[in-house]
């Protein structure tokens, strides 16, 4: 052990430095065996050229890099300046606006019947009563969640608890003119 | 030159011991496919085996054409990296 460590110590630091080649060759020359390995396996069992296709697809399938087209070469701002005619209020819209615009219009979607249900809950009646009559139609035909849904589902609460109680009020008062 | 590879055989065998040569091994590996040497060599591979013929093509072909490419295509950076961790290895184990 001491031999080996006088021998060590007094190393130049080119020879230190060959020997690091020597380690790193030897690593690279692994690397590369490995590869090899690798491919040849795949080679053998036939897995190798699994990812490539022929040409005439490759050509086909190429991405496009023009301006104006994505990757598919389709044109994706093509409806930005297109307009559509609202069939509720007849005005011309921005498509990419029409969505909101109509959900507003019909008085259907999500932020339409919250707006409504504040208006009727402040008592905005006398200045939206053509609105909330259109709204209560609409709500008629909602089935699902809509506020006159809810309004009956809560007034059913009320009467199913008045009945039960005004029958057990019932049965006791039988059973008590019974035991007398 | 006996004392040399006598040098040589215990650093090498500290590194295995140690583990380092596994590690090195991997980071080696990693760095080789980020910088793209290991699709070069590939596409290299396939070019070799379309000329060898599929059927026919043995590991020694390939390593032997293969080897002396892949040798000389790794980056400057990469080595420069590995070389900086050998050293320091060399310098904390070579004084043991």
């Amino acid at each position: 052990m001491k031999m080996e460590e006088v021998s060590m110590s007094s190393l130049d630091n080119s020879k230190l430095e060959g020997l690091a080649q020597d380690i790193l060759s030897d690593l690279v020359e692994d690397a590369c065996l490995g590869l090899c390995f690798e491919v040849h396996r795949a080679v053998k069992q036939g897995y190798f050229f699994l990812d490539d296709t022929d040409q005439e697809s490759m050509r086909d399938f190429e991405i496009v890099d023009q301006p104006g087209l994505d990757v598919f070469g389709q044109v994706y701002n093509q409806w930005k300046n297109k307009e559509c005619v609202c069939p509720n209020c007849n005005r011309s819209i921005a498509a990419s606006r029409f969505a909101p615009h109509l959900e507003k219009c019909l008085g259907m979607g999500r932020n339409s019947s919250r707006i409504a249900n504040r208006r009727i809950v402040t008592g905005n009646n006398t200045n939206n009563k053509s609105e909330s009559d259109q709204e209560d139609n609409d709500d008629v035909n909602d089935n699902d969640w809509s506020y006159g849904a809810e309004k009956k589902a809560k007034k059913r609460k009320p009467d199913k608890v008045l009945l039960i109680s005004s029958t057990t009020i019932t049965i006791l008062w039988s059973i008590t003119l019974f035991l007398f | 030159m006996s004392k040399d590879s006598q040098m040589r055989a215990a650093i090498n065998q500290k590194l295995i011991e140690t583990g380092e040569r596994e590690r090195l091994k991997e980071l080696l590996r990693a760095k080789l496919v980020e910088c793209g040497w290991k699709d070069q060599l590939k596409a290299h591979c396939k070019d070799v085996i379309k000329e060898k013929g599929l059927e026919h093509v043995t590991v020694e072909d390939l390593v032997t054409e293969v080897t002396p490419k892949g040798r000389a295509l790794v980056p400057d950076s990469v080595k420069k990296e590995l070389l900086h961790r050998i050293r320091a290895f060399l310098a904390q184990h070579a004084t043991l």
